[in-house]
């Protein structure tokens, strides 16, 4: 069985505009669009240019869009596209590089910008080392935060990103929630200003496709807007005098 | 040197989930009609009879019904939509367990019910 899959190409020394470009791909039942773009890298075409690296959905190195849809590689198979054929983009709303290499830097940035760690104001300076503990009801609040990969599917599915690229965006939002979340973390105070900012959660209106195209099942729509309730009730808090 | 896609107005026409978010988002402008003829409305009822009189006249033109039809299934489907939502946004712990998303919408169904239910009793109970 073969598959003609159309690549959109991009490279920058020979065209000041992307391309397309179709290869015939050899396939079985396991084949992955991963394994595709590794045969046309080996056997058809050396210039070819794509991030990966672990091949099991765990690293999210190899994100692109195939047919219109923010996905990881390695996590879908090209037998499921006998029928309606294949094209192959770099991910959306991100600079392209080269081929399907984007420039992540503003994604980058914005986790960055969330502190995306524990802080702990007793930590400063401690000179004895005790465990944090936690019950399983408390790590319950967060975990399902913590499992993002840092792909960047999400802001690719994200048209708030897309139109406006200072939008902290549904990872890092959801990072910054983890972390607030987290019994052991003191740094709320710390983001919330961010969160609250014009490019924090309220630039989001709840499209939910970031938490669809997930290969995680993070579910950042919710964080996000979980964060607005948050931001709503730090405001209140503020307004009265309360804020910490 | 990067490329940079442009992202043209008919970004939401490229998949059927920015499809469904623009219709969710669509429903405002039939309850923005809705909400126009109510303040009308309001307004024609302190001007006095005449003008009240022919306020109800417009607002048996076909045409007003069949938008006010629109606008009352637009804010039905908005309603389903956005109590889908809700549990996500709004988890409730109970004793440590969270509560099922599907009690949650439930419950604002049964909320929307008990409405319908008043408004019914006061206008033909």
């Amino acid at each position: 069985m073969k598959l003609d899959i159309t690549i959109l190409r991009y490279l920058p020394e020979q065209a000041a505009e992307p391309f397309s470009q179709t290869y015939s791909v050899p396939y079985d039942a396991s084949t992955s669009v991963l394994d595709a773009l590794t045969y046309i890298k080996e056997e058809l075409d050396p210039t070819l240019s794509y991030r990966w690296s672990c091949r099991m959905a765990i690293c999210g190195s190899c994100g692109m869009m195939i047919n219109g849809k923010p996905i990881l590689g390695c996590n879908v198979f090209l037998r499921d596209y006998a029928k309606t054929g294949m094209l192959i983009e770099p991910l959306a709303h991100f600079p392209v590089e080269r081929d399907l290499i984007i420039d992540m830097e503003s994604f980058l940035t914005h986790l960055e910008a969330v502190k995306p760690y524990l802080i702990n104001k007793k930590a400063q300076g401690v000179q004895t080392f005790e465990p944090h503990v936690q019950t399983p009801q408390q790590m319950d609040k967060y975990q399902q935060f913590s499992n993002c990969i840092n792909c960047g599917l999400c802001y690719s599915a994200c048209p708030q990103f897309g139109l406006n690229p200072e939008f902290i965006g549904p990872a890092a939002l959801t990072l910054a929630h983890r972390y607030n979340l987290d019994s052991r973390d003191q740094g709320q105070a710390e983001r919330m200003p961010m969160i609250n900012s014009e490019e924090g959660a309220w630039s989001c209106t709840f499209v939910g496709y970031c938490s669809e195209v997930c290969p995680k099942q993070v579910d950042p729509a919710a964080a996000v807007n979980q964060s607005k309730v948050t931001s709503a009730t730090d405001l209140l808090l503020s307004l009265l005098g309360g804020r910490s | 040197m990067s490329y940079r896609p442009p992202l043209t107005r008919t970004w939401w026409l490229k998949n059927n989930a920015f499809k469904a978010y623009m219709l969710r988002e669509l429903t405002a402008l039939p309850l923005l009609f809705f909400l126009l003829c109510l303040a009308i409305g309001l307004y024609s009822l302190g001007q006095g009879e005449q003008h009240w009189q022919h306020w109800q006249t417009v607002m048996h033109n076909p045409l007003v019904l069949l938008i006010n039809a629109v606008a009352f299934a637009a804010s039905l489907f908005h309603a389903w939509t956005f109590f889908q939502l809700f549990p996500r946004v709004m988890p409730i712990r109970l004793g440590g367990t969270t509560v099922p998303a599907a009690a949650l919408v439930a419950g604002q169904w049964a909320g929307v019910v008990s409405v319908f239910a008043l408004v019914a009793w006061l206008f033909w109970g």
